[in-house]
């Protein structure tokens, strides 16, 4: 039985300073049972690096055209492009590890699921300190408090070497313009002087990167969904990479499933 | 002549040729290296080479070489299987000894027997193989003996060329058809004289010295240069897949589709 229908090419060249192609993508082998759950039914932007991380690379929104005849894709025109933009949707293994072959170390996805694509599933609120990550996690361990508060559960992983993502699994209820709002509330809420808190990613079409999606940063860091505790304890994000991520238990408990967003001042 | 065919690097055989009690070692070179031109098979989807498996024609599973024995088909599907050592016990002498029974005129021999030919090399003893190419060399004959090559036994001749021993393998005459037994040939007339005469002029115009060396092989030559075109545009870039690392993906790849697989039951 053929384990997958993608051919893997140019396995030794190097993506990142001393880690092949190879590695990369025996790393989304590894975290795919954990990882696709997040893909799930998203519509995918591919950061690909042909030439590994220090030659650059580039977004790529469209499937390429070779794209095999099993890779899903939806189709959406944007107004942004002024064209129909064919997605790839990451639903299945060999989706993934034909991403991985392209070179597309990071793998961002939508923050809405391409069956109802103007309404989002997730608020993102992206956490980005100027300093040290110290900063990220006091931002985010305060979210947490707010969002219990109004008792929504809400999730966080790290964003790369030095971000926080924190993530509220919502009800298809809302527009993006609400989420937008909602996101902006909290962001007012956690302010703290040098660092950004963005939450203008809380729009059609705009993405995020993906729990356990690699980051085009030296060290190969991972995107990882962490436990709050873990969190409280402290903890470097530069620990959470190719070499590291894959044994981890996913610790996102409960995450699908939706939550309506009732005491925020924005919605009406 | 020029020969020009560049020496191989490996002997294909070594042995010794026997003339009464007297053993030469030898070694025996290929001396014909026919050009000829092969192309790769690709998957026309992403010009990957295609493999060929050893698959059951039962089961349709692949067949590891260790599970591979021999049949001599008796009758459509009816088979005679060997063992290896059976067909090892009954090679002929000759697969490590040409021994040569009878000298001969190398000019007496019909040259449409004549199968390919091998270079003799001495084997570590070159006085004895200097004698025997001297003798031969003098007397104008070549020896007449058998050699066994890839469990094959051929008539072989062993004679003086350019300062080497040859050795020129030979057809048995029930390898080669007699023309006279094609019946298209056994209608021919014979033409009328004033055309037969009219002929042999124009040949006797056009004889001449025979030139092998303005004879090429056009449509190699043809396929270099479409070669030549291709690699200075157009080429096929072909990714070898990387033998090991492909292995320790497959490995991962396989407890991945198993929890994959498990998550869904």
């Amino acid at each position: 039985m053929e384990l997958t229908r993608v051919k893997f090419t140019n396995l030794s060249k190097e993506l990142f300073p001393g880690i092949t192609k190879a590695r990369v993508i025996e790393y989304y082998i590894k975290v795919a049972p954990k990882m696709l759950p997040y893909l799930k039914d998203r519509a995918v932007v591919m950061h690909r690096f042909p030439d590994g991380i220090e030659k650059g690379g580039f977004f790529e929104k469209d499937a390429p055209p070779h794209a095999p005849e099993w890779v899903r894709t939806f189709r959406r025109y944007s107004r942004h492009a002024k064209r129909e933009i064919r997605y790839v949707v990451c639903n299945n293994l060999d989706t993934l590890l034909w991403l991985a072959n392209l070179a597309s170390i990071e793998i961002n996805v939508t923050l809405s699921r391409v069956d109802d694509f103007e309404r989002p599933d997730l608020v993102l609120i992206d956490i980005d300190p100027q300093n040290g990550f110290g900063e990220a996690r006091e931002v985010a361990l305060e979210l947490k408090d707010v969002l219990s508060q109004l008792g929504l559960r809400c999730y966080v992983k790290t964003s790369g070497i030095r971000g926080l993502h924190v993530l509220i699994p919502i009800a298809r209820e809302y527009s993006f313009s609400d989420t937008r709002a909602f996101a902006h509330e909290l962001a007012r809420i956690a302010r703290r002087e040098k660092v950004k808190i963005d939450y203008a990613q809380n729009a059609v079409a705009k993405t995020m990167a993906a729990p356990y999606s690699l980051r085009p940063l030296e060290g190969a860091p991972v995107s990882t969904p962490l436990a709050w505790e873990e969190l409280e304890k402290g903890l470097s994000p530069a620990e959470f990479n190719i070499n590291t991520v894959a044994e981890r238990k996913d610790p996102w408990k409960g995450f699908f499933k939706p939550q309506r967003l009732i005491a925020h001042g924005a919605q009406g | 002549m020029e020969l020009r065919a560049k020496p191989p690097k490996r002997a294909i055989w070594s042995g010794s040729i026997a003339v009464g009690l007297v053993n030469v070692p030898v070694k025996l070179y290929p001396m014909i290296r026919e050009k000829s031109f092969s192309f790769r098979m690709l998957h026309s989807r992403d010009n990957s080479p295609i493999k060929f498996k050893r698959v059951c024609s039962r089961c349709g599973e692949e067949v590891p070489l260790e599970q591979v024995v021999k049949g001599y088909e008796v009758r459509k599907g009816e088979f005679v299987v060997f063992e290896e050592e059976e067909l090892e016990a009954i090679k002929p002498a000759s697969s490590r000894r040409i021994a040569l029974e009878k000298f001969v005129d190398l000019a007496s021999v019909d040259p449409i027997y004549f199968h390919t030919s091998y270079i003799l090399t001495p084997d570590k003893s070159e006085e004895a193989y200097a004698l025997l190419l001297h003798v031969l060399q003098r007397t104008g004959k070549a020896g007449a003996g058998r050699l066994t090559l890839r469990s094959k036994e051929y008539p072989v001749l062993v004679h003086p060329y350019r300062g080497a021993l040859i050795a020129t393998t030979l057809h048995y005459p029930h390898e080669v058809v007699d023309p006279r037994d094609m019946e298209e040939l056994q209608r021919l007339k014979e033409p009328p004289e004033e055309e037969l005469e009219l002929a042999a002029t124009i040949v006797d115009a056009l004889s001449g010295e025979f030139d092998l060396s303005s004879y090429r092989d056009e449509y190699l030559e043809k396929l270099q240069e479409l070669i030549n075109r291709k690699l200075a545009g157009e080429v096929v870039v072909v990714e070898e897949a990387e033998k090991e690392e492909v292995k320790s993906l497959m490995e991962a790849l396989r407890k991945t589709v198993e929890e994959l697989k498990a998550k869904q039951e």
